[in-house]
């Protein structure tokens, strides 16, 4: 059976590549997510979120959009969890224990019934949209050219928008960070 | 000669033609090919890693005025032999504290990474394992794992020196990874491209028939690539960055309770990225496999890749035998207030000797847009760290 298995995937890459590389690490990214969510330690849940953030990127990268794998993987697991782990590591447990969210009064259940509404108002719109009701294009393989140069051509004022809300967040951060200066 | 450049590649299609004339099926051949591709370039990486592991401490201690390793071997070669015995045989602590799961699968989350990004290194004429499209981008996305591996061994070790080192690494880690980025990124807008290969191929040919075309040779370049060799230190936590590791305050950062193998492995990780980035080096700003001058292109491709490996690992050690370690504050500033900005002019001068036509005038404006804010931010630094009489911030 696994003669056969990887004589498949040899012969014909794309095959292979379109269930079994999209289906695994679509697994692990539901069980580490659950993981996350469900964990006690803080940071296990903190480092189930990290799997989780790796098996989205090789999701993308299974699926053809390679530019957007590397980046989730460099931004989220190099930057987003890190930052995190950070914020974890300075707020002291007991600070942790004693904040609630304002749902805790609720339980589980009430966290379940919101997160369902969240789910059903999602749905709704993504279902409702113009985009749900156009067939699907055929599945395009972008390539990092291609990418660049629709950023920098069609997209180019939306690119320079997040530019200036980028570099005004980090202004913002400077002058936060430098307050206790004489 | 040309027999000889492309050795490695005959070889493998010698090799699997040889034992495809004994009927060995197609699929077999085709896994078996790209094993004998990442069997070599592992080993050949864990060679440098032995081999590195007895020079730095030769180095080291020929710049002290010693002799350095010398009783195991000619000369001490063999002492990584005996180095992995020593480190295989030893016994392997868990402390009764630490979180056992996590301990376990750091150093080999370590591992990972460091192995994983020598596939996008062109190692010579047509020799890459994996010709990515994004080949840089690949790099570093995957060169973060290191920084969630550092974490989960200062962390589960439950030392509070570990989490403290560890802290200091991605702190370093994260600072240090702007410029560097940014310094590789120069290129890739310079060349049009974000593959090694194509960056490579830019930097071929030579100006007046013998001054190689490298980046490193350009005002905008010579500046990018030493942010990034400044940045590559620090992000493999080398002296004079190693203080996550600064065993006059921390014991040994995140490797405190790492004993025997697990030790080794972590150790082997640092060596192999070392090695990595080194390369990503050589491929981005010093022409990759190119010989530096026309009548040298005799020697194979990839004899010049290692060569060039190696010698940029050599400055590593040499700058570690001479410069001391920084202080965290002063660390985190150079990084954010002298190589951040520079990082920015090294952008904008690239920008300008493109659009300039890369002519003798563009050398000027770009080595101008380079030089002055060199000048400005060194002066603003020398005069904040002038010698004077030391005031006390926080303690007194």
């Amino acid at each position: 059976m696994i003669r056969e298995f990887l004589k498949t995937c040899c012969a014909d890459p794309s095959k292979f590549l379109g269930d079994w590389f999209v289906l695994l690490p679509a697994t692990v990214l539901l069980l580490a997510a659950a993981a996350s969510v469900v964990m006690r330690n803080l940071i296990h849940a903190a480092l189930c979120l990290t799997l989780s953030f790796i098996a989205l990127g090789i999701v993308f990268i299974a699926l053809g959009a390679e530019f957007v794998g590397f980046v989730q993987l460099l931004v989220y697991v190099g930057a987003v969890a890190m930052i995190i782990v950070f914020a974890i590591l300075l707020t002291r447990p007991e600070q942790l224990a004693r904040s609630g969210s304002a749902l805790s009064g609720f339980g589980p259940a009430g966290g379940a019934a919101v997160g369902f509404l969240a789910l059903a108002v999602l749905l709704g719109f993504i279902f409702s949209s113009p985009l749900a009701k156009k067939p699907l294009p055929p599945p395009a393989s972008a390539p990092v050219a291609a990418i660049g140069e629709a950023l920098m051509g069609d997209h180019v004022v939306a690119l320079i928008a997040i530019g200036v809300l980028l570099t005004a967040s980090l202004v913002g951060a400077a002058v936060i960070a430098m307050e206790d200066k004489p | 000669m040309d027999l000889l450049e492309r050795a490695p590649i005959e070889l493998k299609s010698w090799l699997l033609n040889w034992l495809g004339s004994f009927g060995v099926p197609e699929w077999i051949l085709a896994v078996l090919s790209a094993v004998t591709v990442i069997g070599t370039v592992i080993g050949v990486f864990l060679g440098l890693f032995a081999l590195a592991s007895v020079l730095e401490r030769k180095i080291l201690a020929r710049a002290q005025n010693r002799y350095g390793p010398n009783r195991v071997g000619p000369f001490g070669l063999f002492q990584p032999v005996a180095d992995g015995i020593k480190m295989i045989t030893k016994e392997d602590l868990v402390p009764r504290a630490a979180d056992r799961v996590v301990h376990f699968l750091a150093p080999v989350v370590m591992m990972v990474p460091a192995l994983m990004v020598l596939a996008i290194l062109p190692y010579g004429r047509d020799m890459v394992p994996a010709e990515l499209d994004a080949g840089i981008l690949y790099f570093f996305a995957v060169g973060a794992g290191t920084e969630v591996a550092v974490f989960m061994a200062g962390w589960a070790s439950n030392n509070k020196y570990s989490v403290l080192g560890a802290m200091r690494a991605i702190a370093q880690m994260i600072s240090y990874e702007i410029p560097l980025v940014i310094a590789a990124i120069i290129t890739a807008m310079i060349s049009g491209s974000l593959s090694p290969s194509a960056i490579v191929a830019a930097q071929g040919g030579f100006a007046f028939g013998f001054l190689p075309q490298w980046f490193a040779l350009t005002p905008w370049g010579f500046t990018a690539c030493l942010l990034f060799y400044i940045g590559a230190l620090a992000e493999s936590n080398r002296s004079p960055f190693d203080l996550p590791e600064g065993e006059s305050e921390l014991v040994a950062g995140h490797l405190t309770e790492y004993s025997g193998f697990k030790y080794a492995t972590f150790f082997m990780a640092e060596y192999v990225g070392m090695f990595a980035v080194c390369g990503m080096l050589v491929t981005l700003f010093l022409g990759g496999w190119q010989a530096p001058l026309p009548f040298l292109a005799i020697v194979p491709t990839w004899c010049w890749f290692l060569g060039k490996i190696c010698f940029v690992a050599f400055t590593m050690i040499w700058v570690r035998a001479t410069l001391p370690r920084l202080r965290i504050d002063h660390l985190l500033a150079f990084a954010w207030k002298f190589l951040l900005p520079m990082s920015f002019a090294a952008f904008f001068s690239a920008a300008c000797w493109h659009y300039a036509g890369r002519g003798p005038l563009a050398w000027l404006l770009s080595l101008a847009i380079v030089a002055i804010p060199y000048l400005i931010l060194g002066a603003s630094f020398s005069d904040r760290f002038s010698v004077s009489r030391r005031t006390y911030q926080f303690s007194e």
